[in-house]
Parts: structure tokens; sequence; C-alpha cells
């Protein structure tokens, strides 16, 4: 098993979501994260998918996405030739000021940031690969996480 | 094209007519009315009134394969959309060209559980190549050019188009006849020089050369270069169940239908060969089984397919070709004219002689010792018609049978629902076959149970004139599911007895079409002559024995060469 990441630009259409998750439910195939945002062209949208399956798996689905008529474009981004990130926001329990101070630390020392604070808890923000997001939120259930939200992960290669 | 004020439902006629339809079935209902007004006042497009939206895909879909144009058929808004999606299915998972119409309730109206409300769009979105829920009037235009457009192109397939009343009911100025398409959609025509030059060298240079001829080869009319190839080449050739017809099954160089229930030889040919090109085939189960490792162990695989998804899907090849298929052979077949050192196919070409001479003495052969009724009448039937008929099939036994003994001759003369396996389409189909080319006895080889689910549509052959043959073999069982628990099921007949089925004969004239009982098969002749003369749509009631097996087979698990029920086939 092994991570792909599908970068896709679609047309914007209602429907088009549907059409692509469809996809990958009728092949079989999980999706890992899935974002849709608008783009650098007008009337076309971007996704990012994350699929996991074997190397097979992958590129027969990769070649069932080709083939949708509101795929205009599909590439296949590799780690080391993009910049991969996710958002991640989590709500940490800082049941006294000793915890509060440890958390802080954590947080600058990743490159975090404090988004409120009250007295038995903080909400923070990460932007960063999705690993180093797991190792920090794993970090972070350490002290108990009560709330977490990420984004799911888009990807842009370099030239 | 200048602009025009024209309402939802005129554009869509007028734009039916551009793409050249000539012919729609489909049933009307609320939302439709609009749409139907427009068609009320046209004479250019004939309109057959079906009764069952499935039936109406299916005949598209029948229609479309006979005459290679694409069919139209139309429904109204929720239970004639549902009606219509196996249909739908059917004509997709075999890449034939169908643009289907449905109504919608009003946009204002969508999602509120409105009367006769099913989201269409949805639900069609797995069983088509690709579908359309219009929004506005003005679009109209564009969607249904590219409907026809991406139904016939590449990988054929079926498109919906999914019309809310409002936008039909709706004036727009528009520009008719538009030629823009969808950025997203482009496909793969021309196949890689290197590739088929790469697949000549190996089919020169290979001794038991084998060429495997699937529905591609019919859906992009390469029956010419196909049969060119094989004969220069002197490489035998077998078909998939779709490919049926992309060769006469006369030809000597010819081994019939492989897979499941194939004929023993070209089963074994595919076994033996040590060069494979498979054309417009998608390598299906029914085709391989289930033991990869007996189909084609010693071969370099070549694989042609428009589809480049279909490429290392089912089985891994060697020389991969992505293309329309009739390219790639003129391709493949210019390469070859180039090449000098040809390998010594004579030990080969010797061995395809001698089965397919067995093969064809077995299938003339009515009366062959071990033969079942059911055989008997459908070889009986394959030498009366000649490969001078369309013949459609049902699903199950019937088709199997029609499959292994009908000689086909002729591309777009046999169809039959290969990927989705729909009981009730043969007859259907035969009637948007007729439609397409009337000149044509047109013969759907039936059994009981699968003509009952689809025979209300005999009032349609009466109502339009449209007499095809419904031939069926009648064995009071669901007979493929019957032949697996007898022989895999300890014969416990799990509900597969159709107890009392009704009395064909009077069925048939209940609707005025002409019906007749057969229990011999040398009577068969003076019947079908008579159901032909009579000019009208026909029954024939064939009784045959209900545990008449369609054999050999290769059983569920096995492999291309572990056929069972052989006996019969000692020659090869």
């Amino acid at each position: 098993m092994q991570t792909r990441i599908i970068s896709l630009l679609v047309e914007d259409h209602p429907g088009v979501l549907t059409r692509m998750s469809g996809m990958f439910t009728m092949r079989g195939i999980n999706i890992t994260s899935l974002t849709v945002s608008p783009c650098e062209k007008n009337g076309l949208s971007r996704m990012t998918v994350a699929i996991k399956g074997t190397e097979s798996e992958l590129e027969k689905v990769r070649k069932q996405i080709s083939n949708l008529i509101e795929v205009v474009k599909v590439v296949d981004l590799k780690a080391d030739e993009a910049i991969i990130r996710d958002l991640c926001l989590l709500k940490v329990h800082t049941k006294d000021s000793g915890m509060r101070l440890e958390v802080m630390l954590l947080v600058e020392s990743y490159g975090a940031k404090i988004m409120d604070a009250t007295l038995d808890s903080v909400i923070i923000e990460l932007t960063e690969e999705p690993k180093k997001i797991d190792r920090f939120v794993d970090l972070m259930q350490h002290f108990g996480v009560k709330q977490l939200f990420r984004t799911g992960l888009t990807a842009i290669g370099r030239d | 094209m200048a602009r025009v004020k024209l309402s939802g439902a005129e554009i869509v006629v007028e734009e039916l007519k551009d793409e050249g339809v000539e012919v729609a079935f489909g049933i009307p209902g609320g939302v439709l009315l609009d749409l139907y007004d427009a068609l009320y006042k046209e004479d250019a497009i004939r309109h057959i009134l079906m009764r069952h939206e499935q039936c109406a895909a299916h005949a598209a879909d029948g229609y479309a394969r006979v005459s290679g144009r694409t069919g139209v058929c139309i429904a109204t808004s929720g239970p004639g959309a549902t009606n219509l999606v196996t249909g739908l299915a059917n004509a997709n998972m075999d890449s034939a060209p169908v643009v289907a119409l449905t109504g919608q309730v009003v946009t204002s109206a969508i999602g509120t559980n409105a009367f006769q409300e099913a989201s269409t769009f949805t639900i069609t979105m797995p069983v088509t190549k690709h579908n359309f829920l219009v929004k506005r009037t003005e679009d109209l235009p564009k969607v249904i050019h590219n409907a026809f457009y991406i139904a016939s192109t590449g990988r054929k397939g079926v498109v919906l188009i999914d019309l809310p009343k409002d936008v039909l009911a709706d004036v727009a100025k528009v520009n008719l006849h538009t030629k823009e398409t969808f950025a997203g959609y482009k496909p793969n025509i021309k196949p890689n020089i290197v590739q088929t030059k790469k697949t000549a060298e190996v089919l020169a240079n290979a001794e038991r050369p084998l060429i495997l001829a699937g529905g591609g080869i019919i859906s992009s009319d390469a029956t010419e270069e196909l049969r060119s190839l094989a004969e220069l080449l002197g490489a035998c050739v077998v078909t998939t169940l779709m490919g049926k017809g992309a060769i006469p099954e006369n030809h000597p160089l010819c081994l019939g239908m492989a897979g499941m229930h194939g004929h023993l030889c070209a089963n074994r040919a595919i076994n033996e060969c040590d060069a494979l090109l498979a054309l417009g085939t998608r390598f299906s189960d029914r085709l391989t089984a289930w033991q990869l490792d007996q189909f084609a162990p010693d071969a370099t695989v070549i694989h042609v397919d428009i589809d480049a998804a279909e490429i290392n899907k089912n089985l891994p090849v060697d020389i991969p070709i992505v293309g329309d298929v009739k390219l790639a052979l003129a391709d493949i077949l210019k390469w070859l004219a180039k090449q000098k050192k040809m390998g010594d196919k004579s030990v080969w070409l010797q061995r395809v002689k001698e089965m397919h001479t067995t093969c064809e003495d077995c299938i003339k052969d009515v009366r062959r010792a071990g033969t079942s009724l059911s055989d008997m009448f459908i070889k009986e039937l394959s030498l009366l018609l000649d490969g001078d008929a369309i013949v459609t099939t049902e699903v199950g036994q019937c088709q199997m049978f029609a499959a292994h003994y009908y000689m086909t001759k002729e591309p777009r003369t046999f169809i039959s629902s290969g990927g989705l396996g729909t009981m009730g389409f043969g007859f259907p189909a035969a009637i948007g076959a007729k439609v397409a080319v009337p000149d044509k006895k047109v013969v759907d080889i039936a059994g009981d149970g699968s003509f009952l689910m689809t025979c209300q549509d005999l009032a349609t052959c009466v109502e339009n004139d449209i007499p095809v043959v419904v031939c069926i073999l009648n064995n009071r069982y669901l007979g493929m599911v019957r032949q697996w628990q007898e022989l895999f099921y300890d014969k416990k007949y799990s509900h597969t007895g159709l107890g009392a089925t009704p009395d064909f004969v009077k069925l048939a004239e209940a609707f005025g079409c002409y019906g007749e009982r057969v229990e011999k098969p040398e009577d068969l002749k003076d019947v079908l002559n008579s159901a032909f003369e009579s000019g009208k749509p026909a029954v024939i009631d064939m009784i045959v024995g209900s545990d008449d097996k369609i054999l050999p087979m290769i059983p569920p698990g096995g492999g291309i060469i572990g056929m069972i029920g052989t006996e019969r086939c000692k020659h090869v």
C-alpha cells in the first residue's frame, strides 16, 4: 500500500465532486483526503486527492479519472517534487499553567500558532506537511486533544 | 448560425435533427409535454412509442449496434427515468452509442420530493459515460451537441440529458448548432507508431500468431483490416462474444468464439499461440476465465484499445497500444509489408485448418450424436438463416447456444448483452435492429424466462409494423442457473423452475402476432418461413428439454483449457 497525490483540474460544474467520488467508490479505492478550491483559471477548479492503494490499483484509478469528461488535466505529484501542505486546527486541554507553558514551547518549536486561549484550553493552528502534523498531534495527545480539524492536503508541483 | 428565439423543446428537436437523428424510442409523461408537443409537428424524426422505458433504452441500443449510429431514447421523470436505468447500464457496458433524454420536474421543485421526481442525474452517473442536468434553456445547444459527440467518439457509450420541465418550456435566444466542445474530452485516436512497428515485428516473427477480435473491431468498422491482417499473416482469429461478426465464422482462419462457453478449439488456440494480438477487447472474466496462467502463457501479448483505462486492467500485456483499432490495424499492415523475414507458420496453419474444419462440421451436423434439442434448434436456425439475418439474443443458455452454434457472417448482425447480461434485452434490441434495417430479417433467440421480462412490447411491434421473429428455446426453467445447480449445486433446483409458463402461441395471438409451436427441429424450416411470410411480428415456441445444457464450458474458477463437457469435441 502506498499513498499517491493526484492534482486535478476540473470543470467547475455542479456534480463534479459526486462524479469524482463515485468513481473512487466504484473502483473500490479509499480516499485519504480530498480538497476542492478555485484556481487560477476561470471556470475550472483544482482538486487534490490523496488515495491509498497498491501501485497497480492506483494506476488503474488514475486512468479512470482521466477518462472523466470534466477532468481537464491530471498530474501525479511525487513527494520530493512537490510542496505539500495540510492545515490543522486543534483544541488542546491545558489544565494548569505548567501544561500551558509546555504546550507553548512545543507550539513554538513546530512553527505553529496559538489562535485562542482560555484558562483550561488553547486553540492551535499548524500548517505543515501532513507527517509533521501527525507528529505534532501525537505530542498534543499527551496533554489531551479535545477537538481536531484538518483541511486535508493540498499540493503544488515544483518547476 | 444566426441567433433564434425558440422554446427549450424546440431547441432540443432542432439539435436532434442537426445530429442526424431520424428515430427515437420513448414514452411521454407529464414533464415532457412540451417536448412531445414539439415532436408532434416534426416529420423528420420518427418516434416509436414503447410499452416500457427499459425497452426504449434496449431498442435504442439495438438500433445503435446495428446501424453504427447513435440511438436515442426518451423517458419521463421519476419512474420513467428509473425504468430506463437497466437499459442504459446495458448499452454503456457494451460501449454502444446511445443518447437518453429524460424529463425532470421544474428546477424550482428539484430536491423537494415532487411528484414523479427522482434524482436521475445522480442515479445514472455510474451507468453512463457522461450525463447532464440542464439548468438553463440557453445551455441546450452545447449540451446536446456534446452528448452526441461524447456518445459516438472514443470508447462509445451512453450520455444522458436530464431536462427539467421549465428548461423545455422557457423561450431563449440561442445560436443553434454550436460545435463548441469540452476541454477535458479529447479521445485518443492515433496509435503510437513505435508500438505498431514493434507489433508488426512480433507478429512477423511469430510461428503461432493469434488475433483476438473484440467488439471494438465492429464498432470502429475495422473488419476489412482485420481480415487482411489475418490472411497476410496466416494468423488464426478467435472472437469474444461482442466480437462475433468481426470475421465471417466460416472463414478458414476463424475458430469462433473463445471463453467460458466458447469453442474448445478457440480456447486451445489461445493457450497455444506464441503471439496474441487483442483488438478492441477488455479481457472480461467470461473470456479469460480465472486461471490467467493458462491464458496465452507463451505469447507476447499485444493489446489495442481506444480506452487507456483498459490497458493492463484485467491482463498484463507486453505491448500496449492506445488508439482506434482501425487506424492501428492500418499501421500494423503498413509495417508488416516492410518486414523481410517471416516466421514459419506452416505447422500452425495446418493445425488451425484441422480445428476449423472439425468445429464447422460439428456445427453443421444438426443431428450429431449426443446433441440436445436446444443444440439442434439453434444449429437448424443457423443453417436456415445462413448468416443473412440480424440475430439478437436474450441472456442465459439461449444466448450461449446462439453464440456457440449460430454462424455469424457479417459485422453488426449478432447483437447480445455481453457485459451486463440483461435478460429481456434481445427482444427490444430486435425492435431497434428492425427499425434500423427494415429490409433484413431480424430474429431474437430467446428463452422463456427472458422473453417474459419484456414481452409487452409485442404491442409496439404490432402498432408500428415491426415484424421481428422471436424464437423461444422453451425449457420451462431459468436454464443457465438450473445448469449450474445441476453441475455445481447437487441438483438442488432452487427457484429456477418457472412452472406454469404461458402458452406463448396464444400470447402472441393475443397481441395480434403470428404464433406457432415447434417440437421437432426438422419442422422449424416451415414454421420459420410461415412466420416471415406472415409479415407480422412472430413468436415461435420451440419446445426443448429442461435439462439441456450448453456445453462445453469452463467451470467457475477454471482456466481457458479447463473446459468440462468436452466429450463431443474429442477431435481437438
